[in-house]
C-alpha cells in the first residue's frame, strides 16, 4: 500500500473522481427527462446564462434553468447531506444501524412540516416550521437522554422515544387535516419528493446543510475518535463532549434542513455510509469525503429515475430503497459484511 | 514522572464508600501494580487517577501538579490510557489506531502527516508489531490487539502508561509480551500503573503494589511487603502460598492459590491487627525438615516467647512447641508457611479473650522476647 492510503487519505485518483463524478451526473441528468438534451446542449445552455448567447431553443433553456437545475441541486445537497449526516451518527453511536433520524430529527421536522401544511403556511413558512421542529425534537432528545455517566446508548433509546411520540403527532396532524385537500398533501410530502425545489427554498435551506457537512468534513480526521469507547476517546487528550456536541448539531442541522425541503428520504443515510465504508475503509478521512460525493451522486440518479421512468413522479423514498437495499445486499456479499 | 494520590475518596452513593483516604504513589521508571477481587474498584481506581472520574476528596498529583486543574491536552500528552482490549472492536487498520494515539498532539482540523507516521512506526517498531500495520483490528488476536493499543497509547510520547488489565484474556506467551513491554518501557523511564488479577504479575513485576479491599480500605507500599499470603487472604479471600521458584536465571516469585477461607477464619480476619497470644505444635517426619523449621522460626523470632523441641529418635519424628504473642496476622503468616514445608503438620491454638497492646515487647540479649508489665 502507497503512504497516504495507509494513513486513509485518498490518493490523487480518488481525489479527482470524487469530486468531478457528482458534475458529471449532474451534467447527465440535467439533460433526462421527457424533454431529452444531450450534456452538450445542456453545457450549452448552463453557459448561455452567462453569455446571453445560447443555440437550443428557449423552451430547452428554461426548462434546465427553471426546473431542473433546482432539483439536481437539491438531490446534490440532500444525497450528500442526509449520507454525511448518517455517517456521523453511525460513528458517534458506534452503532451500524444508526441514521438521520436516530435522534428524533426526521421525525421532529416531519411533524413541522405536517404541521405547516395543516396551518396552511405557505412554502417557506413551511420549511421553517419544519427546521425548527426538528432541532426541537433532538434538544428533547439530549435532554431526555444525557446525564452523567450515563452512556450513548440512553440517548439512542431517548430518540427513539421522541421519534415515535412525533411520529403520533404527526398522526394527530393528519387525523385533524382537511381530508380532500391537506390529508393527500401531508402524506404525499412525507413520502419524500424533491419536485418542490425552487430557488427560494434553496437559498433558505442550502446554506446549513452546505455548513454542516463542510464542518463535518473539516473535523473528519477527529471523526475517527467518536465510534472509540469513552475512555479511549477521553485519553486521546480531546474534548469529547465537545466533539459529540458539534458531529450532533451538524448532523441534526443537515438533516432538519433536508427533511424540511424535501420530506423524508430515508435509506440514503443508511446505504452510502455503509457502501463506502466497504470501499474506503472505516477512516474517517476518506470515508466523509466518498460520503458527500456518492451520496450525492446516488441521489441525483434515483431522483432522476422518480421523476422520469412514468409519466407521473414516484415519489423518491419508494425509490431508494427499491435501488438502494438490492445493490446494498449484493455489495454486502461481495465485500463479506461491514464493520464500523 | 511521578504520579501521587493524595487522600483520594470516591463513592458513587456517600453511604457506600469504594476509596477513602488513599494515599500512594509511584516514582519515575517503577511499575505500580493494582490488585483487589472483583468489585473493589480497580477500574474505578483507574478512572480516578487518570481523571476521567473526579476524586470526590482529594487529588491525583502528576509531578505535583494537580490533574484536574490541567487542560486534556496537556495532560494526555504526558499521561496514556491503555484500555483492556475487549472492549475495542474496531475496523481501523493497526495503523490508524496508533496514529489515534497522536490526537493530543494536533489541533481540531488536523490530521496526521509523516512526522507522525514515523512516530507510529517507531512505536510500533519498539514493540515489535510493525508488520500488522495494515491489518485491521478487529482480524487481529486478542493479544496483538492489546500490543496495538500499547502502541497507540506510546504514539503520544507519554511519561506515564496506566493500564488496564493489560494482561487479561491472553493466554501465557502474550502475557509475557505484554509483561515485557512494560517492564522495558519501565527501564528506560516509564512510569507504568497497571491493574491485574494476578498476584504474582504484581510480584514479578511491580516495585510497588496497591491492594483494593472491600469497604474502601487498602494496603499499598513495596510489592514484597504487600503481596503476603495474609494480604492476599484478606482480599480475596483464598488461601494461597507464595512460593519461589528458581530458574536458571533468576528467582522467580509465584503466587498458587490452595483453598477458598473457611468462613470462621474470615471473622477472625476482621480483627486481624489484633494481638493474641497462641500455641503451636509443629509435629516434622525428618531432620532435615528440622532444620528449614528453625530457619522460618528465627525469621519471626520477634513473634516467639517460649520454646521446646524434642526429637523423638524411635519414630523418626522431631517435635516442636512454641508459644507466640504478636499480630494475628503474622502468627498466622508463619502457620501458613510452616504448614507448606513437606512432611509437616502444624496445629495453632489460639488463646481466648483479648489482649491489650499496653505491654511492649522488647528483646534481650539473648534474642528472645520477654514482656515489660
Amino acid at each position: 500500500m502507497t503512504g497516504t492510503a495507509r494513513i486513509g487519505k485518498l490518493n490523487l485518483r480518488w481525489k479527482i473522481a470524487l469530486v468531478i463524478l457528482p458534475f458529471v451526473t449532474a451534467l447527465i441528468a440535467l439533460g433526462i427527462g421527457r424533454y431529452f438534451m444531450t450534456p452538450a446542449e445542456v453545457l450549452d445552455a448552463i453557459l448561455g446564462r452567462f453569455t446571453g448567447r445560447y443555440e437550443v431553443s428557449d423552451m430547452a433553456y428554461k426548462t434546465i434553468w427553471n426546473l431542473r437545475i433546482p432539483r439536481i441541486l437539491l438531490a446534490l445537497l440532500v444525497g450528500a447531506g442526509l449520507s454525511t449526516a448518517g455517517c456521523a451518527f453511525q460513528s458517534l453511536f458506534a452503532n451500524p444501524l444508526a441514521t438521520p433520524d436516530t435522534l428524533g430529527v426526521a421525525s421532529g421536522a416531519s411533524f413541522g412540516a405536517a404541521l405547516g401544511i395543516l396551518l396552511g403556511f405557505d412554502m417557506l413558512g413551511m420549511q421553517t416550521t419544519s427546521f425548527l421542529m426538528g432541532a426541537l425534537a433532538v434538544a428533547l432528545t439530549w435532554l431526555g437522554g444525557s446525564g452523567k455517566s450515563r452512556g450513548l446508548s440512553s440517548v439512542v433509546l431517548s430518540g427513539i422515544m421522541m421519534g415515535s411520540l412525533f411520529n403520533a403527532l404527526v398522526s394527530l396532524v393528519k387525523y385533524l387535516a382537511d381530508a380532500e385537500t391537506q390529508l393527500p398533501a401531508i402524506t404525499y410530502w412525507l413520502m419524500g419528493g424533491l419536485n418542490s425545489a425552487g430557488y427560494r427554498s434553496l437559498l433558505f435551506g442550502a446554506p446549513p446543510v452546505i455548513l454542516g457537512i463542510f464542518l463535518l468534513f473539516c473535523i473528519r480526521w477527529r471523526m475517527n475518535l467518536l465510534p472509540l469507547s469513552e475512555d479511549e476517546s477521553k485519553s486521546s487528550g480531546i474534548n469529547l463532549y465537545v466533539l459529540r456536541g458539534v458531529t450532533i448539531i451538524c448532523a441534526t442541522v443537515i438533516t432538519a434542513s433536508c427533511v424540511s425541503m424535501c420530506g423524508q428520504v430515508g435509506w440514503v443515510g443508511l446505504l452510502i455510509p455503509h457502501m463506502c465504508r466497504m470501499k474506503f475503509g472505516s477512516n474517517h478521512m476518506s470515508l466523509v469525503p466518498a460520503s458527500i460525493s456518492f451520496g450525492a451522486v446516488f441521489m441525483v440518479i434515483v431522483d432522476t429515475a422518480a421523476r422520469t421512468m412514468t409519466a407521473s413522479e414516484i415519489p423518491v423514498s419508494i425509490l431508494t430503497a427499491i435501488i438502494g437495499a438490492p445493490f446494498f445486499i449484493i455489495l454486502m456479499r461481495k465485500s463479506g459484511g461491514w464493520q464500523l | 514522572m511521578k504520579l501521587r494520590v493524595e487522600n483520594g475518596s470516591f463513592y458513587y452513593k456517600k453511604s457506600v464508600p469504594i476509596f477513602e483516604n488513599i494515599n500512594f504513589e509511584a516514582k519515575e521508571g517503577e511499575i505500580l501494580a493494582i490488585l483487589g477481587p472483583n468489585g473493589a474498584g480497580k477500574t474505578t481506581m483507574l478512572r480516578c487517577i487518570t481523571g476521567m472520574l473526579k476524586w470526590k476528596a482529594g487529588k491525583s498529583l502528576l509531578d505535583n501538579e494537580d490533574i484536574a486543574s490541567m487542560q486534556p491536552r496537556k495532560l494526555w500528552s504526558k499521561m496514556a490510557y491503555v484500555p483492556q482490549a475487549k472492549s475495542v472492536s474496531s475496523a481501523y487498520t493497526a495503523l490508524e489506531m496508533v496514529l489515534l494515539g497522536r490526537s493530543s498532539h494536533l489541533n481540531v482540523f488536523e490530521s496526521p502527516g509523516q512526522e507522525d507516521v514515523k512516530k507510529a512506526f517507531e512505536v510500533m517498531g519498539f514493540l515489535e508489531i510493525a508488520h500488522l500495520a495494515d491489518k485491521k483490528c478487529s482480524e487481529v488476536s486478542g493479544g496483538e490487539l492489546q500490543m496495538i493499543l500499547i502502541a497507540k497509547a506510546l504514539a503520544s510520547d507519554p511519561k506515564v502508561l496506566v493500564l488496564d488489565e493489560p494482561e487479561s484474556n491472553l493466554d501465557f506467551k502474550n502475557q509475557l509480551v505484554v509483561l515485557n513491554a512494560m517492564s522495558n518501557l519501565a527501564a528506560r523511564g516509564m512510569t507504568c500503573i497497571f491493574n491485574t488479577h494476578y498476584p504474582a504479575h504484581a510480584l514479578q513485576r511491580a516495585q510497588k503494589s496497591l491492594i483494593l479491599l472491600k469497604g474502601g480500605s487498602y494496603v499499598f507500599g513495596d510489592t514484597t511487603s504487600v503481596v503476603t499470603e495474609t494480604n492476599i487472604l484478606r482480599a480475596f479471600g483464598v488461601d494461597a502460598v507464595i512460593s519461589e521458584i528458581e530458574t536458571p536465571g533468576n528467582l522467580l516469585k509465584n503466587v498458587v492459590p490452595i483453598d477458598i477461607m473457611a468462613e470462621e477464619k474470615k471473622e477472625r480476619l476482621k480483627t486481624v491487627d489484633k494481638r493474641c497470644i497462641a500455641a503451636m505444635t509443629i509435629i516434622a517426619n525428618s531432620n532435615e525438615i528440622a532444620d528449614k523449621i528453625n530457619g522460618l522460626l528465627h525469621e519471626y523470632n520477634f513473634l516467639l516467647i517460649g520454646r521446646m523441641g524434642m526429637p523423638y529418635r524411635e519414630c523418626g519424628l522431631y517435635i516442636i512447641h512454641v508459644t507466640l504473642d504478636g499480630k494475628e496476622n503474622q502468627i498466622l503468616e508463619l502457620a501458613h508457611k510452616l504448614n507448606v514445608l513437606p512432611g509437616i503438620r502444624v496445629k495453632t491454638t489460639f488463646a481466648k479473650g483479648d489482649f491489650d497492646d499496653r505491654g511492649e515487647k522488647q528483646i534481650d540479649e539473648s534474642g528472645n522476647y520477654s514482656k515489660i508489665e
